[in-house]
């Protein structure tokens, strides 16, 4: 539990009163959190590029709320935060942090439902993971907390080219800007599932004094 | 019967031409069978050291393997696995799927893209053989780690765990999991006795080995009263059972079974429940006085 972060945010009178979670400086969170969660820090992409961790997070008290709190019409923030064992431990525990651009992904996600009809499915490890996740070799999106790897939509697995590409089509249609994998097996694609991100997108509340 | 033979060794001596009548009969190409008894102590090493493709069977190390992790702390039994169908071949990496259709249910297949507890991947692990539930442990643990808890353990011998299931590029380049009857007895003699990390551990394997649905093997010639914690593998040349068989007032007995078929070959659940049966009347029936 993070024992007094400098910045706790949503207090605003313009913030969203539906949107109860408390913004946290992650610089001030706890050493094991800041081990993993490495706000602000740089981080290589593939390419070598470095990029920059966010360093503003929601606080997420519990799994009950976040099965409550909605980020977007049809998506709860739960369907973000799933992490399987291979997560840094004290991440999966609450309080869980997650990026604040975690709201973007999620209304672009509506976008996309709204362009395929039916439900969307982000797998486990496939919404916000940590760059301590064994999942995370070099820079992901995913650490931003603005990447999405859906699974299935509606009836349809995306576990073969067709489902992929013809949905990851709708994906770049719908949301200008966004990236999806291609196709295939070797490192940088996808076979089994479709990944969209928006890229290394960091958000700033607007109350953060540095 | 030599003069010097004792009366135990003679029934010995019977029990394994009973065994060879078995293996000549049913058209396998080769059976092994390794037998320990614990309430008599009796032992029988029957062709126990050779090797023979492990199949399904290689999934009782992996469950010491996972409970090994449990053990060290690295993993809770209620610890959560991603189920994803996609494994890397240890020829090159290069990415393969586990069919459907081979796991006998679809519970780990209904999973894909969420997630289930290891506990119940290894419940279907052993239970209904789910590949896909093995390929996900082995996984998260690592064969490294499997083979290092067995080395712990001392009973590394005899099993030797290169890979996941259904690997099939490792297949064509011969690289197989290998057991011998032995090394799985030693294994399953550990189990049974409460000593692979602690009772309570052990307890739980065995629960999980006791939950085994496919019991065309071991278990079918048995009486009504008999329990048995097992693990079966078949695949197109070798049909295995290997497990402990817990009757009413005795101590239990371990009992592994290996053959070897031409893929076209028939008859090989009923020759495994025949040696089985054949165990059964012969620590059940016979004089222990000598």
């Amino acid at each position: 539990m993070s024992s007094s972060p400098v910045f706790a945010g949503n207090a605003g009178l313009n913030e969203s009163p539906n949107f109860p979670l408390r913004v946290v400086d992650g610089l001030t969170l706890p050493p094991e959190y800041r081990k993993a969660l490495r706000p602000g820090e740089e981080w290589k992409d593939s390419t070598g590029r470095a990029r920059q961790l966010p360093r503003y997070f929601y606080e997420i008290p519990s799994w009950d709320s976040a099965m409550k709190i909605e980020l977007a019409t049809h998506f709860l923030l739960w369907e973000f935060i799933q992490v399987d064992v291979r997560e840094a431990p004290p991440l999966r525990t609450f309080p869980r942090y997650v990026p604040c651009a975690i709201t973007l992904l999620a209304v672009c996600l509506e976008r996309f439902r709204e362009a395929v009809g039916t439900l969307v499915h982000i797998s486990a490890n496939g919404g916000y993971r940590s760059p301590s996740h064994r999942f995370s070799k070099n820079a992901t999106p995913h650490a931003w907390g603005v990447a999405a790897n859906i699974y299935r939509i509606g009836d349809t697995y995306l576990d073969n080219r067709s489902a992929i590409e013809r949905f990851s089509l709708i994906a770049r249609e719908t949301l200008p800007g966004i990236w999806t994998r291609p196709y295939g097996a070797p490192t940088g694609y996808a076979e089994d599932h479709l990944h969209l991100d928006l890229g290394y997108v960091l958000s700033v509340p607007r109350d953060v004094n540095s | 019967m030599p003069k010097t033979e004792t009366p135990t060794a003679a029934r010995e001596r019977a029990l394994r031409t009973q065994i060879e009548n078995i293996e000549n009969e049913s058209g396998a190409n080769a059976i092994a069978v390794a037998l320990h008894d614990a309430e008599t102590g009796f032992e029988l090493h029957y062709k126990a050291d050779r090797w023979f493709h492990a199949a399904s069977t290689i999934k009782v190390p992996i469950l010491l393997g996972a409970f090994a992790a449990i053990d060290r702390g690295e993993l809770l039994p209620h610890s959560r696995v991603h189920v994803r169908n996609r494994f890397l071949s240890v020829v090159e990496n290069i990415p393969f799927r586990v069919e459907s259709g081979r796991d006998a249910n679809s519970a780990v297949h209904n999973a894909i893209g969420k997630m289930m507890r290891v506990d119940e991947l290894a419940y279907h692990m052993i239970t209904t053989s789910s590949n896909l539930a093995t390929n996900l442990l082995l996984g998260v643990i690592g064969a490294d780690a499997v083979n290092r808890t067995l080395k712990e353990l001392d009973v590394d011998d005899g099993i030797e765990l290169k890979r996941g299931v259904e690997d099939e590029l490792a297949f064509e380049k011969g690289i197989n999991n290998m057991v011998t009857a032995d090394g799985l007895l030693r294994i399953l003699v550990l189990l049974s006795e409460g000593k692979a990390f602690s009772p309570a551990l052990s307890r739980r394997m065995m629960d999980i080995l006791h939950g085994q649905e496919f019991n065309q093997g071991i278990p079918a010639r048995l009486p009504k009263g008999a329990r048995v914690a097992h693990k079966t593998g078949e695949i197109s040349t070798v049909a295995h059972d290997a497990g402990v068989v817990y009757l009413p007032k005795r101590k239990p007995y371990v009992i592994v079974i290996l053959t070897e078929w031409d893929p076209a070959a028939t008859g090989r659940s009923r020759t495994i429940a025949a040696i089985s049966h054949t165990i059964y009347e012969f620590l059940t029936q016979g004089p222990p006085d000598e």
